[in-house]
């Protein structure tokens, strides 16, 4: 049984992908329905794919029976388990989300399937040009998600990206093409095992830093982020809650499956300019995205580049390569998957429900709407790495990692992203719940609600965007969920209570994670 | 010592989480939500001193949820809380207090009706759990995640007033006790490290006293860093002050008694049992460690002298008061722990009943700074008893608590040949007597109509130039006065003040700026040159509201209107906080006065609490054994085995 979940857990999406896509013949709002049950049935391929790894360290399919070097591999292990189960349960979270949220077209579903399957496959591959394809369907289907409201800006947002997004995968491609010219081989553990004694070839130097370079981009490390604000801001915000949780948590994936699996440790040990070279990088990161994120007047904008920070902390302990910082890193890289998304997910509900989209139209609304606030306070709070938390797990753990590798300057950063983190979030606390009551923006804001009722004029108060004519859309803030149900609530609550929960998880990362680790 | 699995300390953390989520769910219901207070309060003391006779047995209390972080490979950090004495001296102070202060904070917030009280309490019960968590802690990073969570859990109490100044200290509080905690994670990180080991062991970690002594030495100094953030060491405490914008009852259990005593006490633990006394006298941090206490402990004393905000002055007292406990452990002598361990009960007696002291009077008079406290003795005579009382205690003087534990610090001092800290902690004294007795001697021996003048106060820094103007605050108010100089002055005043165009200067700071002459916005255009001794004589109660309050100003003269004007906004602009009550600190137009001594001048729920805690740091002075904190102390002490 174990030896056909891999490739259900990536054919079963991709496939029913095309089912709305043919219900649209006969109907318009039946997709969502298709992708529920596709994302139950791939819940249940995960959770199967989890229970295997934890039983048998790792599950392998070799598709179609050619084995390597000439066939292509599936292979989840401790390090894609959490990943795969990250994305199973997101994928079903933000379609709760979506049923009242929208959008509610088939095609919208259709490339939401895509989406699943192509970040199931860069997750469960191994074989790295395999990876590059999931890597563009992910992209693709990105694009598409970016723009699913129609709208001018997000238009621009997804076109920004897929340039982006595409140089990045070209230049991923050029780093595979130069490890295939050496070794004549794409399986992950064939390419290692032959780069093995040639890490200081010219030649495997300029793979690593293609590779890495294009996977940068894709996670959006600083300064290759430049799409992601954009397509974070103006996606609408169901999309933004989707993509936020796992695009670049699945390209962050594939930098620590790189380092791990493909270069391995041992290439660092050999080339340690390389190490620093992605330790800098990490790091630069993290001050910057912070910097940029304590500047930033919209929530959106805001958490977008406070993603930028948290990626340059998960790729710095990746790149630290030891046992802890690898543990630290798929820690982060799973509770920031969660934190981000609900926190969209929250911004999405506040949008909808008062029309706020900057910080300034937070004023009070702790009071306003107090479940959600909360739940944004808890997030926040678990962001900035406040035990007990997944954020502060993660955050320990790199730390340990830091100290023990004797690489000390990333464990002050580390350490100082705590700071730079409270800085964006203590600011957006204070308008939650202790701007003084008398201000401006909150008549503005009463304003926006009441019109918020009909959906007639709410952008008119509150979209940053002055031209509203140029969006397109049908209703001017067309990013925000059209209403609230209890159900988009509950999901910021689950994904609040699930990284506290998670603080006390260690045992079951470290159960996974065992076997990998270097 | 024998360790029992027991959950009673794990029982005494939680039930006052249970209590966050009654008192939110009773938000509706005060009475309810009050009642739920209080009973989880009790309850949570039940568990905690049940614990006690076992411990002074020589058992400890131990609990595990298992293992909560680790290295793959190495042995891990357990998620364990462990009650031993000094948890225990810790935990039991915390708890006992709360009871009072509940008490006392549903007194204070229905006297003032304040908005927020369902957040106010609920954030209080969590602080609480924080705070015993704290205290039971069994390793550094256990003790981290309970002391990040007290400080998230009363920064909703510091920003309660929701105003700028609330929010600003809000800010200032976390970036300085978050900024702690990143230095605590890090030396945290740094002792893992070193000694493969976080656990506390009583009399220091073994394997840290081999360690690299210049790393062990910065990872000594990140922690007492971090923890002397909120244990306010200088230069480290400037959000303590500032944090006084809170409700009193905050800045009397947690800004004197549990999140200032979380810093403390995560000192204690790093100095007893993390390094252990031997290891810091080897590696030579604790002298430097006691310097910076020194020093904080006389700089904080000189400035209280010049704080004419009550809460204020008792904030700064706070801040050398703790370094007298950070001074008692740094010393490394058994007298000089048991001392600085057994300041923290006291302290904490002593300065709660000062800060309810100060409380009971903002509520029933809107009076917070002590130039407006002349002859409140008659008006609050209880109160100001108590405030005696605990002030001398303060001050070292016997019979109180502060007397026993300063005993032990001075013989320790000595003991440890370290006569110059003996010498500052009696200066000290004196320093405490200077500064709390004027506000005794003027409360019971003055009336507000016939006081002195308080040089030390009102004088700007750097002296005065011989000749002042009379006006001090800005020109806006003396045009009105010279337009309409009389009956509406001080109404005018009142109006104005909302729109006081430069908020920003703080009276406090330059100390009363209606006395201080020029220091501010010196209105050159102002008419009245006057000369220096008349201002505390002339200055005249005449900043209420009652419509005949140029009635008795009259026989003053033409100053006389337009010095009560020069009043008002100042006071005002001293306690924001008051503005939306539309009434001003300092007396009534006619004194003081005189209320019957029993219960005539305030709540019950007040009084009863600020005797209770009177009564407790008596108890502490007069016979400490009995009241258990000195057997406690004295366990500590054994069980680090410190040799004299």
């Amino acid at each position: 049984m174990t030896d056909v979940l891999l490739p259900l857990l990536v054919a079963v999406p991709v496939l029913a992908a095309v089912a709305p896509l043919l219900l649209s013949l006969r109907t318009t709002e039946t997709g969502w329905y298709v992708a529920a049950v596709t994302c139950a049935v791939e819940a249940t391929l995960a959770a199967a794919v989890v229970r295997a790894v934890s039983l048998d360290g790792a599950v392998r399919h070799v598709v179609g029976g050619y084995e390597r070097p000439y066939g292509i591999e599936l292979v989840a292990d401790g390090l894609s388990a959490p990943v795969v189960a990250l994305v199973a349960v997101v994928a079903l979270g933000v379609l709760a989300f979506a049923y009242t949220a929208g959008p509610r077209r088939n095609s919208f579903y259709s490339a939401y399937l895509l989406l699943v399957g192509g970040l199931m496959g860069v997750t469960v591959t191994g074989d790295l040009f395999n990876m590059f394809v999931f890597l563009e369907i992910t992209g693709l289907a990105t694009y598409a998600l970016v723009a699913a409201d129609r709208s001018g800006r997000s238009a621009v947002a997804a076109l920004k990206y897929l340039i982006l997004g595409t140089t990045g995968a070209s230049l991923f491609l050029i780093g595979v093409g130069y490890a295939f010219v050496e070794t004549g081989t794409l399986n992950m553990v064939d390419l290692a095992d032959r780069l093995a004694g040639g890490y200081g070839d010219r030649t495997v130097l300029a793979s690593f830093g293609f590779i890495l370079v294009g996977l940068g981009l894709k996670t959006a490390v600083f300064p290759l982020h430049t799409w992601q604000p954009d397509a974070y801001t103006y996606a609408p915000d169901t999309v933004t809650t989707f993509i936020s949780a796992l695009v670049s948590t699945v390209a962050a994936y594939a930098v620590g499956r790189v380092i791990l699996t493909v270069f391995t440790p041992a290439f660092f040990e050999a080339v340690p300019a390389a190490r620093t070279a992605v330790l800098v990088f990490a790091a630069v990161s993290i001050l910057a995205g912070s910097a940029l994120a304590a500047v930033q007047s919209e929530i959106k904008r805001l958490l977008a580049y406070s993603s930028v920070s948290q990626f340059g902390l998960v790729v710095a302990g990746f790149a630290l390569v030891t046992p802890d910082a690898v543990l630290g890193a798929v820690i982060h890289l799973v509770g920031h998957g969660l934190m981000k998304g609900g926190l969209f997910a929250a911004a999405g509900v506040m949008a909808a429900r008062h029309g706020a989209r900057t910080v300034g139209d937070y004023a009070r609304l702790g009071y306003r709407s107090p479940v959600v606030a909360g739940a944004v306070g808890v997030l926040g709070v678990v962001l900035v790495g406040v035990p007990p938390s997944v954020g502060f797990l993660g955050k320990w753990y790199i730390a340990v990692g830091a100290v023990r590798a004797g690489a000390w300057p990333i464990a002050v950063v580390v350490f100082l992203s705590t700071l730079l983190t409270l800085s964006y979030v203590a600011r957006l606390l204070e308008r939650l719940y202790f701007a003084g009551s008398t201000e401006p923006t909150v008549a503005a804001g009463a304003d926006a609600d009441a019109d918020a009722g009909t959906g007639a004029e709410a952008g008119v108060d509150v979209d940053p965007d002055p031209d509203p004519v140029a969006d397109g859309g049908d209703r001017p803030d067309s990013r925000a969920p059209a209403a609230v149900s209890t159900g988009m609530v509950a999901v910021v609550v689950a994904a609040a209570v699930v990284a506290v929960a998670l603080g006390f998880a260690t045992a079951a990362f470290e159960t996974f994670l065992g076997g990998v680790l270097p | 010592m024998t360790e029992v699995g027991d959950p009673r300390p794990i029982v005494a953390v939680l039930v006052s989480v249970v209590g966050t989520v009654g008192i939110l769910a009773a938000h509706r219901r005060p009475n309810v939500r009050e009642a739920v207070t209080l009973s989880v309060a009790v309850a949570k003391f039940g568990v905690v001193a049940s614990m006690v006779p076992g411990v002074l047995a020589g058992d400890v209390y131990v609990w595990s949820l298992g293992r909560f972080v680790g290295v793959p490979g190495g042995d891990g950090v357990a998620f364990a809380l462990r009650a031993d004495a000094l948890g225990l001296l810790f935990a039991a102070l915390a708890s006992l207090l709360w009871i009072i202060t509940s008490l006392y904070s549903i007194g204070y917030m229905r006297g003032l009706e304040e908005h927020g009280q369902t957040r106010y309490f609920a954030a209080f019960a969590m602080s609480l759990s924080a705070a015993v968590g704290v205290a039971f802690a069994s390793n550094l990073l256990v003790l981290f995640v309970f002391y990040e969570v007290l400080t998230v859990a009363t920064y909703p109490l510091v920003a309660h007033d929701e105003t700028g100044e609330a929010r600003a200290a809000g800010r200032k509080y976390l970036v300085y006790t978050i900024g702690g905690g990143v230095a605590i994670l890090a030396g945290t990180v740094l002792v893992y490290r070193l000694a493969g080991t976080i656990a506390f062991t009583p009399g220091g970690i073994e394997t840290l006293a081999a360690a690299d002594p210049v790393l062990a030495r910065a990872g000594f100094a990140l922690l007492v860093a971090g923890f002397g953030v909120k244990a306010g060491l200088m230069p480290l405490h400037s959000w303590l002050p500032d944090a006084m914008v809170a409700p009193t009852p905050v800045s009397g259990l947690l800004h004197a008694v549990a999140v200032v005593k979380s810093g403390v006490f995560g000192v204690s633990r790093v100095v007893l049992d993390v390094y252990g006394p031997e290891t810091v006298g080897k590696l030579g941090v604790g002298l430097p460690l006691a310097v910076v206490a020194t020093v904080t402990l006389l700089a904080a004393s000189v400035i209280a002298l010049r704080k004419d905000h009550l809460k204020r002055r008792l904030a700064y007292s706070t801040v050398s008061q703790l370094s007298y406990i950070v001074l008692g452990l740094a010393l490394l002598g058994p007298n000089a722990i048991r001392g600085g361990l057994l300041h923290i009960p006291a302290h904490a007696f002593m300065k709660l009943a000062l800060f309810f002291c100060a409380g009971i009077v903002h509520v029933e008079t809107h009076t917070d700074h002590i130039s407006e406290m002349a002859g409140i003795g008659r008006r609050m005579p209880v109160t100001m008893a108590a405030f005696a009382v605990a002030a001398a205690g303060m001050a070292g003087i016997p019979l109180v608590a502060g007397f026993v534990s300063k005993f032990y610090l001075l013989v320790g001092a000595v003991e440890a040949g370290g006569a110059v800290f003996a010498v500052a902690l009696l200066v000290s004294g004196v320093l405490n007597v200077a500064y709390f007795w004027p506000v005794v001697y003027q409360a019971f021996f003055q009336t507000a109509d016939d006081h002195d003048a308080k040089p030390v106060v009102e004088a700007p820094y750097g002296g005065r130039r011989a000749s002042t103007l009379a006006r001090a605050d800005g020109g806006d108010e003396a045009d009105d006065d010279g337009a309409d100089p009389d009956l509406d002055a001080g109404d005018s005043a009142d109006d104005t003040d909302a729109d006081d165009p430069d908020p920003d200067v703080d009276p406090e700071e330059l100390g009363r700026p209606d006395f201080s002459g020029e220091t501010v916005d010196r209105d050159y255009g102002e008419p009245a040159p006057r000369v220096d001794g008349e201002y505390a004589v002339d200055r005249h109660p005449s900043d209420h509201t009652v419509p005949d309050a140029d009635g008795a100003d009259d026989d003053h003269g033409p100053d006389a209107g337009h010095d009560g004007n020069d009043h008002g906004p100042d006071a005002s602009v001293g306690h924001d906080d008051n503005d939306d009550h539309g009434h001003h600190g300092g007396p009534p137009p006619g004194g003081w006065e005189r209320r019957d001594p029993l219960g005539g001048e305030s709540t019950w729920f007040m009084l009863g609490p600020i005797l209770a805690a009177t009564t407790g740091a008596v108890a502490l002075g007069l016979v400490p054994y009995a009241a258990v904190f000195l057997r406690l102390v004295d366990a500590v002490v054994s069980a680090v085995g410190v040799v004299g």
